[in-house]
């Protein structure tokens, strides 16, 4: 596995292919998936497909995803990247799916997306961040809450899920309001 | 001439812009052939029409790798070379201009220095870029006035770059970063 | 160890050097050369802002179809530890004006800092001149990276350009200092 980000408690690794029994069960869980953005299909080919679209156009990248490992167990426990990049409009959403639920509720998540908010302004060169959620998934928005990214606009009864119309988060954060907040660090 | 079906994408006095005509292939190929043309083309258009083709991929991304414009000269209503904004590097956020006049006639009529303008204004003002480049062989004075009236610097020259003719040509590296575009106009 | 024996095996040296020598790039070091490219330190200045997969790389180790090569690379193999530590090769190639660019990069991060890309580069850049037949090789640096910078200098490269803003990292754009170096001007350093 290689290191492309490091961090303290997981590391940025690039998809492997070999693991995609372990993304197909992330895909599936229904606890895992339950607030899971519906981008990702479920089948292996489906996976596969879509994974392997990522190594398109050279340098114009539609999406970036990388997986979280922890470092101290030595595994995989979920994957982080920047979705719908905009070249142009120099902006990404930021997703992440934790598909280990042992580690839900250990900062993990928070580590995960300083990791991808800093890839995504320094490394990219993008302007803007922002991050769908829906409203009950308190566990999600408060990661990027600690992360500096603030409620930009609620889309109410956006989405049904498992029975009901939930309303959709959208938190955002400037490039230059993070660079304020990592000077202050 | 044939009246054009297609309209202007970028609108100028004496020339518009529009994207490339198929009608017109011929010309592009006879503008490309002759050899007073191609004698300094090379530095201005690195991609031919041919192989620009590879690049036009119809996608849902904003991003492109290359962009051609056909000139088309509005008071004698026919088109009079073709244009191209390509090599992004969309990070960097840079790319390069060049164009090619390839009725002879048209040459030495401000017909360069508003077109380099017309691109960099498309280039800062809808692409969102930092920084716009360009390259004009050490001989093609008239190309280097049009760069430098439109504001860029030189940023150095590449010694003894490119055989040309039997000998070997310095090719002048040129440059415009958006906070000095944004003073010039 | 087995995996030492296989590379002992494989690694016959193309150009021979002092305490390296450039070897074809095999197969066997796809996953090495994923691992450098991926690793946060070395990509800094080398600049892959996408991660690398083995599925990237290896269409690069498929047989050359024949016709001109833009592009040329070698691993850099270290003849006392009986390792490949890094890569360098010609990219750009242009064949008609008999030119090129240089890249290395130094994987191994215990190989930094003891002049090892100066002497593969002095083995590179004969080959293009004498077997390859260049005119010029360029070298292009992202400026804050003084090593290589003070590597150019030495070899005898002359700064022919200053691409302000040339490239974005960690957060700032950098200038790209471009440098030139001929194949008369090779001749009278080395001899």
């Amino acid at each position: 596995m290689y290191t492309f980000i490091e961090g303290d408690s997981i590391n940025f690794m690039p998809i492997n292919l070999e693991h995609i029994n372990l993304y197909l069960k992330w895909t599936n869980i229904a606890k895992v998936r339950r607030y899971a953005r519906v981008l990702y299909p479920v089948t292996a080919e489906e996976l596969k497909k879509f994974l392997e679209g990522q190594q398109q156009n050279g340098q114009i990248r539609k999406f970036i995803d990388f997986i979280i490992y922890h470092k101290k167990i030595q595994k995989p426990i979920g994957d982080c990247g920047l979705f719908d990049i905009d070249w142009v409009d120099r902006k990404a959403m930021v997703a992440y799916t934790i598909g280990e639920p042992d580690y839900w509720g250990k900062g993990i998540c928070t580590e995960a997306v300083k990791l991808i908010t800093r890839y995504g302004f320094e490394e990219l060169n993008l302007f803007k961040l922002f991050a769908h959620i829906y409203a009950p998934n308190v566990g999600s928005y408060r990661c990027v809450e600690k992360n500096g990214y603030t409620l930009e606009a609620t889309l109410k009864k956006d989405t049904y899920v498992e029975g009901k119309y939930l309303d959709t988060y959208i938190y955002s954060l400037f490039r230059e309001d993070w660079i304020k907040q990592e000077v202050k660090k | 001439m044939t009246i054009p079906r297609l309209f202007p994408f970028i609108t100028g006095e004496i020339i518009d812009l529009f994207p490339l005509n198929p009608e017109h292939v011929s010309l592009y190929s006879k503008w490309e052939n002759n050899p007073k043309v191609r004698k300094y083309a090379r530095t201005a258009i690195p991609i031919t029409i041919e192989e620009s083709k590879k690049y036009i991929e119809r996608s849902d991304n904003k991003a492109r790798r290359i962009v051609m414009f056909e000139i088309w000269h509005k008071e004698d209503k026919k088109p009079i070379g073709y244009c191209e904004i390509g090599d992004f590097k969309w990070q960097n956020r840079n790319a390069y201009i060049g164009f090619l006049i390839g009725e002879i006639e048209f040459w030495g009529q401000k017909i360069g220095t508003e077109l380099t303008k017309l691109l960099v204004d498309y280039g800062f003002n809808e692409l969102n870029l930092h920084k716009i480049t360009a390259e004009a062989l050490s001989a093609n004075i008239s190309s280097q006035r049009c760069l430098e009236k439109n504001g860029f610097k030189q940023e150095g020259t590449l010694r003894e770059e490119m055989y040309v003719d039997g000998d070997y040509m310095d090719i002048l590296l040129y440059g415009i970063l958006k906070e000095e575009w944004k003073a010039e106009s | 160890m087995s995996e030492e024996k296989k590379n002992e095996k494989a690694a016959f040296p193309f150009i021979e050097g002092d305490r390296i020598d450039l070897v074809a790039q095999i197969s066997e070091y796809i996953s090495l050369i994923c691992k450098w490219n991926n690793n946060p330190r070395v990509r800094h200045y080398a600049r892959h802002v996408w991660p690398t997969t083995p599925g990237d790389i290896k269409p690069w180790f498929e047989p050359h179809s024949g016709g001109a090569r833009e592009v040329i690379f070698f691993a850099i193999y270290h003849k006392k530890d009986n390792r490949p530590i890094g890569t360098i090769g010609f990219f750009q190639i242009n064949w008609l004006n008999r030119n090129a660019h240089i890249s290395a990069s130094i994987g191994e991060s215990d190989y930094w800092g003891k002049g090892i890309v100066g002497e593969a580069a002095k083995l590179l850049i004969s080959y293009g001149f004498t077997e390859l037949n260049f005119h010029k090789v360029y070298a292009e640096v992202i400026n804050p990276n003084s090593r290589s910078l003070r590597a150019a200098e030495k070899l005898g490269f002359v700064k022919e350009a200053v691409l302000r803003d040339g490239f974005y990292v960690d957060g700032e754009y950098v200038d790209v200092h471009k440098f030139g170096l001929f194949k008369r001007d090779w001749e009278g350093v080395n001899v």
